[in-house]
C-alpha cells in the first residue's frame, strides 16, 4: 500500500473511538477538573450558558431566595410537559371536554396522575410566583438597577393568574362554567369598554362553544408563548443588572485574601483563558474582575448547578406524591340553568370573590387594577436606596409592614372566602 | 429618507394589523338560544304563580289575568338566580331581589329586567328578551 507510510486511523480504531468522539462532539468540554474547565463548562453547553460562569455566594443561600423563583420555573415546566401530553387526549368541545375528562381518568394510562400533575402545578406556581414577589418585595431586591426587572415580574405574575383562569374553562364541568361565567361578567365591568372586552372574551353573549375555544388557544397557545417571552426576558435581565440581589457588604473582600492567592499552591495555577472579553461583555456590577483576585463567588458548575438540580428533584418528588394521593377535583358536567350553591372559584381568587360580593366594579376591578398600578410603580416611588438584600430590614420597616398588611388582608379574605361562605355566599361557621 | 419609509410601514402595518386582529376576533354570527321565543299557551300558567323556564333565563309572573317575563339571569355576575320565599336569591354572591326583581340585598348593581310578552295570533305567547320593558308592565290577558 502506498499510503502505509502515513499513519492514518484505520476504520476499526474509528469504529472504536465513535462513542467518545460523538461525546465529544456533542459536550466540548470534558467534565471539568480545574476552574478554566469549570468556566467552560457553562459557556460551551446550551443549557448552561444562560448561567454566569460565577456567581456571588449569596445567590446560593437558601435562607434569602427560599429558591422560590426556581421552583417556579420548574413547575412551570412540568406544567408543559404534562399540558402537552395532556392535549394528546383533550377536545376542546362542549360535547365532549367533559367526557375527555372522564376518559382521562378511566381509560388513559397514567391519564389521572397527568392531570392531578398539572392541576397541583398549576396551584402550586401561582402560590410559588405570589411568594417569590413577597421575597423580593421583603428584601428590597427591586430598587436599583432591578425596578423593571420587578416589573417583568409583576407581568409574570398577572400571566400566570390568566393561565390559571384560562385553564380552569376547559374540563367543562360545573365549577368550570360558572367560575368563568362570573370571571368574564367581572370583565364587564370595567369602565367604557368592559362589554365589549366580556363580548370578545366569550365570542358571544353566553359562556358557550365558542367560550371554550378561545379559552383553550389563549391557554395552550397565546399565553404560553408570551409566558416564556417574558420569563427569557426576566432571567436575562436578572445576569444584566449583576446577579441576585444581594446586601452592598457582600462585595467586601474579606482583608486577609487580599494578599492574592498563594502561588506556590499548584491547585491556584491556572492557565490563561482562552476567551477574552470586549467591553460589551463586561457583566455591571460594582466590581469589575480581571485574572484571580479573591471575592465571593463560586463556580456555576458544581455548586450552582447542584443546587438548581436539587430544587428541580424535590419539586418533581412534592409534586409527584401530592399526585399520587389526591385527585384532582372534577365536578358534574356543566348545567347552565344550575349554578352550584355555592358556586366558588378557586382558593386563589376567592379573596377576589369575597370582595366581588360586596361591589362587583371595586371587588372585581377598581382595587384589583389600583393595586397591580401599586405594585408596578413601587420601585419608581421608592427612592430610599437602602436595605437592600436583607429580609425585613429595620429602615423598610415602612414599606414592608404596608405591604404584609395587604398581603395578610388578602389571606383573611381568603379564609372568610373559603371557609365561611355557604349557600347563597351567607356567612356560615365552618364547624 | 429610507429609515423614514421603513418606521412609517412598520408603524402603519404594526397599526393595521392590530386592528384587523382586532376585526378577526370580533364574532360577526354568535351562535346562542334565540332571543325571541315561545312558551306556550297562557293556561300553561295558572294564575298566582311563578313559573321559571330554566333553559330560557325567565320566570313566567302570573297574577290573575296579568302576566309578565322576568329575567333570572342576576345583575350582578350573571349566575341563576334561584326562587326564595320573598322572591330571587342568587347562590355565587348571595343578590336578593323580591317578587318583582327589585333589589333587595347583596351586590347586586340593578333590578331583574323584565322583557316584552306578546299573545300571537295562534293563541301562543312569545317572550322577546331584545326588548326590556318597565318593571310593573304587565301583558293584559
Amino acid at each position: 500500500m502506498s499510503q502505509a507510510a502515513q499513519p492514518k486511523t484505520s476504520l476499526w480504531s474509528a469504529m472504536k473511538a465513535l462513542p467518545g468522539t460523538v461525546w465529544s462532539s456533542v459536550f466540548r468540554n470534558p467534565v471539568p477538573s480545574n476552574d478554566l474547565e469549570r468556566s467552560a463548562t457553562s459557556f460551551t453547553n446550551f443549557f448552561l450558558h444562560i448561567h454566569p460562569v460565577k456567581v456571588h455566594k449569596n445567590t446560593l443561600r437558601p435562607a434569602y431566595t427560599l429558591g422560590l423563583g426556581l421552583i417556579a420555573l420548574w413547575l412551570f415546566v412540568v406544567l408543559i410537559l404534562t399540558g402537552v401530553l395532556l392535549m394528546f387526549y383533550y377536545v376542546p368541545s362542549t360535547t365532549q371536554a367533559y367526557d375527555r375528562m372522564l376518559d382521562l381518568r378511566g381509560s388513559v394510562a397514567f391519564g389521572t396522575i397527568l392531570r392531578n400533575m398539572h392541576r397541583w402545578s398549576a396551584h402550586g406556581m401561582v402560590a410559588v410566583v405570589f411568594m417569590h414577589l413577597c421575597r423580593v418585595f421583603l428584601t428590597g431586591a427591586y430598587k436599583k438597577p432591578r425596578e423593571f426587572n420587578w416589573v417583568v415580574g409583576v407581568v409574570l405574575f398577572l400571566l400566570t393568574l390568566f393561565m390559571s383562569f384560562t385553564g380552569y374553562l376547559l374540563p367543562w364541568d360545573q365549577l368550570a362554567f360558572w367560575a368563568i361565567t362570573v370571571g368574564t361578567a367581572i370583565a364587564g365591568y370595567v369602565p367604557f369598554m368592559g362589554k365589549e372586552i366580556q363580548f370578545l372574551l366569550m365570542g358571544g353573549t353566553s359562556v358557550g362553544q365558542e367560550a371554550l375555544l378561545r379559552f383553550y388557544v389563549l391557554h395552550v397557545a397565546l399565553l404560553p408563548s408570551v409566558l416564556i417571552l417574558m420569563i427569557a426576558i426576566h432571567f436575562w435581565r436578572i445576569r444584566k443588572d449583576g446577579g441576585l440581589s444581594r446586601p452592598p457588604e457582600a462585595d467586601r473582600v474579606p482583608p486577609m485574601e487580599m494578599a492574592g492567592p498563594n502561588l506556590a499552591d499548584p491547585r491556584n495555577l491556572v492557565p490563561r483563558p482562552y476567551k477574552t472579553y470586549g467591553i460589551q461583555g463586561l457583566v455591571r456590577g460594582p466590581i469589575t474582575k480581571v485574572n484571580n483576585i479573591p471575592d465571593n463567588t463560586v463556580y456555576a458548575w458544581p455548586d450552582l448547578f447542584i443546587a438548581e438540580l436539587f430544587t428541580l428533584v424535590v419539586t418533581v418528588s412534592v409534586i409527584l406524591v401530592l399526585s399520587l394521593f389526591f385527585n384532582a377535583p372534577l365536578e358534574e358536567p356543566v348545567n347552565v340553568m344550575h349554578p352550584p350553591n355555592p358556586a366558588k372559584a378557586p382558593w386563589y381568587f376567592l379573596g377576589l370573590q369575597e370582595m366581588v360580593s360586596y361591589s362587583a366594579f371595586w371587588g372585581g376591578v377598581g382595587v384589583p387594577t389600583l393595586f397591580v398600578i401599586g405594585l408596578i410603580l413601587t420601585p419608581y416611588m421608592d427612592r430610599s436606596p437602602g436595605g437592600v438584600g436583607r429580609w425585613f430590614s429595620r429602615e423598610r420597616l415602612l414599606a414592608n409592614t404596608v405591604f404584609i398588611a395587604f398581603v395578610v388582608l388578602n389571606v383573611i379574605f381568603v379564609i372568610i372566602g373559603t371557609f365561611f361562605r355557604g349557600p347563597n355566599w351567607a356567612f356560615v361557621a365552618p364547624w | 429618507m429610507l429609515a423614514w419609509l421603513t418606521g412609517g410601514g412598520l408603524v402603519g402595518s404594526g397599526l393595521l394589523s392590530a386592528l384587523s386582529n382586532f376585526v378577526f376576533i370580533t364574532p360577526r354570527a354568535t351562535y346562542g338560544q334565540p332571543q325571541r321565543f315561545g312558551i306556550g299557551k297562557p293556561d300553561d300558567y295558572p294564575p298566582g304563580t311563578r313559573i321559571t323556564l330554566e333553559n330560557r333565563r325567565i320566570c313566567v309572573l302570573r297574577d290573575g289575568t296579568k302576566l309578565a317575563a322576568v329575567s333570572t339571569t342576576c345583575t350582578h355576575l350573571g349566575c341563576i338566580v334561584g326562587l326564595s320565599d320573598t322572591g330571587f336569591a342568587c347562590p355565587c354572591h348571595g343578590s336578593r331581589f323580591d317578587q318583582d326583581g327589585n333589589v333587595t340585598g347583596g351586590p347586586a348593581p340593578k333590578p331583574l329586567p323584565w322583557y316584552q310578552v306578546t299573545l300571537a295570533p295562534n293563541g301562543e305567547l312569545e317572550v322577546d328578551k331584545d326588548i326590556e320593558v318597565h318593571p310593573g308592565s304587565y301583558l293584559t290577558l
